[in-house]
């Protein structure tokens, strides 16, 4: 799909993927065989109506979730020969979440809640810190380490919440409707913080209803009913990219 | 270095949420808190008295015999015992001359509740005690003020008093007792000597003793009374007891002429008999306290484990986003355990904190009104604190196990998807 990236090795790879829910009798398909390959540094956008899939996608990709049948392959690795504690393991290492809800821990100040992904890796204290605060400090919150999520506005709180991603120096950023609680002004300060992280080398899959939002990505995928309607790059962007380099 | 990560993670959190919820936690650890008061409390009481034990036996002396009439024991019939005819003085002077494997032998006859006066004062429920001079080489003799009395005062039959410490501060309050006079029966005696303070919880008789010479004693009571000797025997080691009982159990038989088909007619005493006593008085206390223990206990896990539950309900979310940033099972399962384990570790130094208070409380002020208990002590005894952790502890980890592993199953996804 990307002609850039042909002689690359994919960072994910969705063979055939399908999750099915099972409500009384009836089989409720989220995800219909779905295939995609996703590369390193791509800046993926998600689209689709409520519904349709989004959000189980990003949990499989996210290894929260484990698909029905097919094949999910990251950095190589065949998810489905993995246990809890190996999806656990790839969670922290691999991936970084940011939602909707921004999902902070409520009674730990911002510094406490991006420290928390290396104390499960297992980081000393002294390292979880200052790690913690050059993240913050990356994402401009330099001057609300030890404010509580109430005392934050939604977007410095959802700023802690991609420190929180970043902080491991994940290969996949996973943003499901990350501006879809935020005034519009909050919603562009994400979206550029989203594009300097895409800049410096990250790769990023976001989901969003928004148009706009979309436009930030490199590439669109609509996705309906559990399926792949669309996948295409972004010309905008891409133009807009080779103009720039 | 992960495990030690989330270990100090997992302690930060449940100090976190206690304090976040202080009045239910309180709530939630009540039942603990009493029983491991309970169980505190008891071993306090059992342990001073173990000590007192240990002072009665220290005071006696581990290496003492007493061949008597009565068996300290209780085992046997009163009946039976009462149809013994009595040891009388002749017996231990035989019995004396005989034997001669032990350190010292004396003969001691009691005259229980009697009145002694001064020149002012009555003073009733003191036993008068005839025995030889050599009580002075026992433990019990040690002399506080003056001298026991000697073998010349003894063979004379002096009327000479040494006094036990509670007499003297009743007869002679504020005042020097030696020289003084006492009338036990109408008969002056002089006070040569006080014996030290010796009274423990299962001795305090002793305070209450006037010793005279035995023959004094006789020439006091004479026929009048009707009592048997007892022969205190120091051996000298504890080893040694078996050898010495049997070779005195020889001596003895054959001075009350009895035949090899006969029972004996005395028994032969020691110490050992303090420690069954107490023993079979630690089980009641224990027995009793048992049973409120486990029903306290019991109580406080279903406490424990209910909050617990209420923990996890409430945190799914918490729970959700950290296994999101990478949480295992295994994690979740600790950090709730952790938190069960610390709320009853914190019930337990609140137990032991108003337990410490307790004791020193009533070992400081009951005594004054119940002058038995002054064998407790006003201090918990340190290895206490380690033990009512330990159980803490553990019964944390029992109740919290099941809450625990609810925490871990919780759903990320489910627990993730709604406010
Ligand atoms: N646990 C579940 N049990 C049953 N059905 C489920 C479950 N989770 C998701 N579904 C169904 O799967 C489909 C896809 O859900 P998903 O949450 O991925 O949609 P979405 O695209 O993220 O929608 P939205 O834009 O509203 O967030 C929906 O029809 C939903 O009802
Ligand atoms: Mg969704």
């Amino acid at each position: 799909m990307n002609v850039n990236n042909l002689n690359r090795n994919p960072l994910i790879e969705l063979k055939n993927i399908s999750k099915v829910y099972l409500v009384g009798e009836e089989q409720v398909f989220a995800l219909r065989d779905i295939n995609l390959t996703i590369y390193p540094n791509e800046y993926v956008a998600i689209m689709g109506p409520s519904g349709s899939g989004k959000s189980t996608l990003m949990n499989i990709i996210g290894c929260l979730d484990t698909p029905t049948t097919g094949e999910y392959i990251l950095k190589g690795i065949n998810i489905r020969e993995l246990d809890d504690n190996d999806l656990a393991s790839i969670r922290n290492k691999e991936i970084g979440f940011v939602f909707q809800m921004f999902n902070l821990l409520p009674r730990a100040n911002a510094l406490k809640n991006v420290e928390l992904p290396l104390i499960y890796a297992g980081i000393n204290k002294s390292e979880r810190i200052e790690r913690a605060k050059k993240a913050l400090i990356s994402v401009g919150l330099e001057d609300r380490l030890t404010h509580k999520p109430n005392e934050l506005s939604g977007g410095q709180r959802q700023k802690v919440a991609i420190a929180r991603a970043l902080v491991t120096n994940p290969s996949l950023i996973l943003a499901d409707e990350p501006t879809g609680n935020l005034d519009s002004k909050s919603g562009e300060d994400i979206m550029r913080l989203f594009h300097q992280i895409w800049k410096e080398g990250n790769t990023i899959i976001l989901v969003t209803h928004e148009r706009e939002i979309a436009m930030n990505a490199q590439r669109i995928i609509r996705l309906r009913d559990g399926r792949i309607e669309s996948d295409e790059l972004n010309p905008q962007k891409v133009v807009f990219e080779s103009v720039e380099e | 270095m992960k495990l030690l990560a989330e270990l100090s993670e997992g302690i930060r959190i449940s100090l976190d949420s206690i304090w976040t919820n202080k009045l239910r936690s309180f709530l939630a650890t009540l039942g603990v808190v009493i029983g491991i008061s309970f169980v505190v409390l008891m071993g306090w009481a059992i342990s001073g008295l173990d000590n007192a034990l240990q002072d009665s036996i220290n005071l006696i002396g581990e290496d003492m015999l007493y061949i008597d009439k009565w068996d300290w024991s209780g085992g046997k019939k009163w009946d039976e015992l009462r149809n013994r005819k009595n040891i009388t003085y002749q017996q231990f002077k035989q019995f004396s001359s005989d034997f001669n494997s032990a350190e010292v032998i004396v003969p001691g006859i009691t005259n229980w509740g009697a009145t002694v006066k001064t020149n002012n004062v009555n003073f009733t429920g003191v036993s008068i005690y005839g025995t030889s001079a050599d009580f002075a080489r026992l433990p019990t003799g040690n002399i506080e003020l003056g001298r026991f009395f000697t073998s010349f005062e003894e063979l004379r039959n002096l009327r000479v008093a040494v006094i036990g410490s509670k007499v003297a501060r009743s007869l002679f309050p504020e005042q020097n007792p030696l020289g003084k006079y006492l009338k036990i029966e109408g008969q002056d005696f002089m006070v040569i000597g006080v014996v030290k303070k010796q009274g423990t919880m299962l001795m305090d008789f002793i305070d209450d003793r006037i010793y005279i010479p035995i023959g004094s004693f006789f020439n006091l009571y004479g026929g009048k009374l009707d009592r048997s000797l007892s022969i205190g025997i120091k051996v000298g080691s504890r080893e040694r007891l078996d050898e010495v009982r049997e070779e005195a159990r020889g001596i003895m038989r054959s001075i009350r002429n009895l035949k090899p088909w006969q029972e004996d007619d005395f028994s032969i005493n020691e110490t050992k008999i303090f420690e069954e006593i107490v023993s079979t008085f630690r089980l009641y206390v224990w027995g009793i306290g048992i049973g409120m223990t486990v029903l306290a206990f019991i109580v406080g896990m279903i406490g424990i484990m209910n909050i617990m539950f209420v923990s996890v309900a409430e945190r799914t979310k918490e729970i959700g986003i950290r296994k999101s940033v990478g949480a295992n099972n295994r994690s979740i399962l600790l950090q709730f355990l952790m938190e069960a384990a610390t709320l009853c570790l914190v019930g337990a130094f609140t137990s032991i904190v108003i337990c410490s208070i307790l004791v020193f409380l009533v070992a400081t002020f009951l005594p004054k009104f119940i002058p038995e208990t002054g064998f407790l002590q006003p201090f918990l005894p340190f290895e206490f604190v380690l033990y009512a952790s330990l159980v803490a502890i553990l019964v944390g980890l029992i109740s919290g196990l099941m809450p625990a592993y609810r925490a871990s199953r919780v759903d990320p996804i489910e627990s993730l998807r709604y406010e």
